[in-house]
């Protein structure tokens, strides 16, 4: 794997982080939708995310019809499945289940520059405090025996926001309680009038 | 404590204490204060000592497991919500509990034990009837899938045909047992009758309620059956 840019927009930083914030005592999932840059096959732009669950991560039914949906809604506009979120139920953990893998290897299979992002607790909880413009998520990538490998400050790859003010806004959102509006997959399931577009999100 | 307000908690706990100095409750108390500081060894300490004078005390089990999950001790906490269970057998939670921590580990044939045993005890809950679906289809093969189809199909019975991720279920199975059998010479074919039941039940519900994403759900049904 070659070093990697991978430019996450603020709008689908915040949308996951937000329902991470939401569902504060569950594991929950997500997945990011992009392209390789047409300007630069280096930078791969994650322009928009959608939450999926916060319940029964390992089931594959909703995961299935989610998948399904969401590929059909994005291809119309020249985006694809180019990775996976996830955020673990307890605060500390910071390793990458099982489940998170084998969802990231099927992405692998139509993206191989598929890039997973683990929510890290201690980071989102200093946000406020530091000016640290990085996202607070880790980034990982499947090396060449397929291993699901973590991206240092150091390595080749990268994870930034597009938009370097994005954790400032992301804190004013979790100030105001932004968080309770935000829909996932799950929440549609449950009631199909919530949209897990969120179209009216940022407005 | 659930705000995190700990020193608070802490003097509500000691007024306690001086008012029902013995009380086991107040006891739990103190395990849960510990807990909350993230003290585990103390709080399993304080746990099993209460455990000592009052063995039978379900919630004084259930803190132990907390405990293991809380640390991310997935073995321990599932070892001793079984032990747990060989006692309460009758204690749903706790069979929903170790089914989630089986799911989040995906032990399927682990969870669908627990989903069958909840299915058992109480037969009209649809949750367990969907869940154990779900289990069911993501464990794949013919038969768990075809057994799967059933249980989205009482769970539709259940819920009046109002539960989404049922329906959905029914389609996704279809297209499933569609895919493992093809070639294979099956004197009884599957109707095909539920799953276009249940595609109908979606468009309808969806034209209502999110028309909106109709035409999405339309070519997702499209896209099951042709598979």
């Amino acid at each position: 794997m070659g070093e990697l840019k991978y430019e996450l927009s603020q709008n689908a930083y915040i949308k996951l982080v937000l329902q991470a914030r939401k569902h504060k005592t569950a594991a929950v999932n997500g997945v990011l939708l992009g392209r390789v840059s047409p300007q630069n096959d280096a930078v791969v732009e994650i322009a928009d995310s959608v939450p999926l669950f916060h319940s029964h991560l390992g089931l594959l039914p909703n995961l299935e019809i989610s998948l399904i949906m969401i590929e059909e809604h994005y291809s119309a506009q020249g985006l694809g499945i180019v990775g996976y979120f996830h955020a673990n139920e307890r605060f500390d953990d910071l390793e990458l289940d099982s489940i998170a893998k084998n969802i990231g290897n099927h992405i692998c299979r139509y993206f191989p520059q598929c890039a997973v992002l683990l929510l890290d607790n201690k980071k989102l909880e200093a946000l406020p405090k530091g000016k640290d413009r990085s996202p607070v998520m880790q980034l990982y990538i499947r090396d060449a025996s397929k291993n699901w490998k973590l991206v240092g400050s150091d390595g080749g790859c990268q994870l930034l926001t597009k938009e370097p003010a994005a954790n400032a806004v992301l804190s004013d959102y979790i100030s105001s309680e932004k968080w309770q509006d935000v829909v996932d997959f799950d929440d549609h399931l449950d009631d199909i009038s919530k949209d897990w577009l969120n179209p009216d999100l940022f407005k | 404590m659930d705000c995190q307000c700990l020193d608070v908690a802490k003097d509500c706990i000691k007024v306690l204490q001086k008012q029902f100095p013995e009380s086991k409750r107040v006891g739990r108390l103190e395990g849960i204060l510990l807990e909350a500081k993230g003290l585990w060894a103390e709080a399993e300490k304080a746990y099993s000592s209460l455990l000592e004078d009052n063995p039978l005390d379900p919630v004084l089990h259930k803190r132990r497991v907390a405990i293991a999950k809380a640390q991310g001790n997935f073995p321990t906490a599932i070892e001793w919500l079984n032990k747990y269970l060989e006692t309460f057998m009758a204690d749903h939670d706790a069979w929903r509990e170790l089914a989630e921590i089986y799911v989040s580990l995906q032990m399927y044939k682990q969870a669908a034990f627990c989903y069958e045993e909840l299915i058992l005890s109480q037969p009209t809950v649809p949750l367990y009837h969907l869940a154990y679906a779900d289990v069911l289809y993501t464990l794949g093969g013919v038969d768990n899938i075809l057994l799967a189809k059933k249980y989205y199909a009482s769970t539709i019975d259940l819920t009046g045909g109002k539960n989404t991720k049922a329906l959905f279920g029914i389609c996704l199975c279809s297209s499933a047992i569609a895919q493992l059998t093809k070639g294979r010479n099956k004197e009884d074919k599957e109707s095909p009758e539920l799953q276009s039941l249940a595609a109908a039940a979606l468009e309808k519900d969806y034209k209502q309620r999110a028309p909106a994403k109709l035409l999405l759900l339309t070519s997702a049904l499209k896209s099951l059956k042709t598979s």
